[in-house]
């Protein structure tokens, strides 16, 4: 399989696009691939780009002071990018880092535009996918206020199974705003 | 956030079987062609369209690299066959696209990054004989999938080890998307008055 068909399958799920709708999106994307801890856009740089992960890992994180937040990882087969930057045009708040080699799709922004003006289902895709980003991040923000560390560390791992396999810990300590110690604890813990 | 769809449940030992008889049918059709000469082989019907040797040699490249990793998941899993089978979200999505549309036309090829297009002028006799050399290899691991949980054992895709389909979706993609293309075949063949038999895919 190629991997627009992966692109495809993702995009089928959320609101398919018609035929000649596809064709003209999924010739707009470009293959492209970076080594490890590589800055895919630094903060107060405007996001161009919105990726769609075929291989290897990414974070989102932000800066403040000495402090660092983890906003999000993105790995196959989900979208990657700085997204309210993305669609805002205005310049991020937040680094986009890999943290191991990647190979992603991109699509430039201004191809984006063209083809949401152009094609209203484009524009119903992109609102419903925002409204499900939107209600994680709304999800994610009550669970870093109300949840205790344990119970943080059981919905990671109850949502993401997997990610204690492909993510280095201490990223998913910050994810989840605990120190690396205490995140260590959890793990000969709470082990599911 | 996939859309909340029942995937299909499928009598395991039957699935197989009839995937089985599928490859059958391809080992036919693929002896079949075997009787054209090579310019037949590589006779292109259209620009940019290929040609029926191009075609099996695509075939051929899916199964260099999903065979092995078959091979290598099948006997190294200790999980033991199940009486049922469900297909997973991805598995179901990517069989599904090799059917063939409502009109009975067949999905145009997704475009492919890489120069991945077969060469031009090819070797028709060595490409089917691979090819079908592979179709046994592919029955033998039918027979070996039926001992085994087709659920459970997974299998990376070729375009991204991160993601990987359960053995029975890998299997049924797999020989669908061989399906598609024979199809593919037999409408470039007859597009080209290329006397092909009646019998060619019939089931």
């Amino acid at each position: 399989m190629e991997a627009l068909e992966l692109l495809k399958a993702q995009i089928d799920a959320v609101h398919p696009l018609n035929e000649s709708t596809w064709e003209e999106f999924s010739a707009l994307w470009s293959p492209v691939s970076a080594k490890r801890k590589e800055i895919l856009t630094k903060a107060g740089e405007t996001e161009k780009y919105l990726y769609f992960v075929m291989n290897g890992i990414q974070r989102a994180y932000a800066v403040h002071a000495d402090k660092e937040a983890t906003i999000v990882f993105t790995y196959a087969p989900s979208f990657s990018g700085i997204i309210d930057s993305f669609f805002t045009q205005a310049p991020s708040g937040y680094y986009l880092e890999t943290l191991t080699q990647s190979s992603l799709l991109r699509i430039h922004y201004n191809d984006m535009a063209r083809l949401m003006g152009k094609h209203k289902e484009m524009e119903v895709w992109i609102r419903i996918a925002m409204a499900h980003a939107l209600a994680g991040v709304l999800q994610r923000q009550k669970e870093l206020m109300c949840y205790s560390a344990e119970e943080k560390f059981r919905a990671l791992l109850k949502r993401s199974p997997h990610v204690l396999n492909l993510i280095p810990h201490k990223y998913l300590a910050s994810y989840i705003g605990v120190d690396p110690a205490t995140f260590s604890k959890l793990l000969s813990s709470v082990r599911l | 956030m996939f859309k909340i769809i029942a995937m299909p449940s499928f009598d395991s030992a039957n699935l197989l079987n009839k995937l089985k008889n599928e490859v059958v049918k391809i080992i036919a059709a693929s002896e079949t062609l075997q009787q054209l000469d090579n310019a037949q082989l590589n006779q292109q019907p259209a620009i940019g369209k290929w040609s029926a040797a191009q075609v099996v040699e695509h075939l051929n490249t899916y199964n260099d690299y999903y065979l092995p990793q078959l091979k290598k998941a099948l006997i190294g899993s200790r999980y033991a066959a199940k009486p049922v089978f469900k297909s997973g979200m991805l598995g179901e999505y990517f069989t599904n696209s090799m059917l063939p549309k409502a009109d009975g036309q067949l999905k145009s090829k997704m475009k492919a990054f890489k120069a991945h297009v077969p060469a031009a002028l090819l070797d028709g006799v060595a490409v089917l004989n691979k090819f079908i050399t592979d179709q046994k290899k592919l029955l033998n691991l039918l027979d070996l999938a039926i001992q085994k949980d087709i659920g459970k054992i997974r299998v990376p895709i070729s375009i991204s080890k991160w993601i990987n389909l359960k053995a029975g979706d890998t299997l049924r993609f797999l020989i669908a998307h061989q399906q598609r293309h024979f199809l593919q075949i037999k409408n470039t063949l007859n597009a080209m008055n290329v006397h092909i038999e009646k019998a060619f895919l019939k089931s």
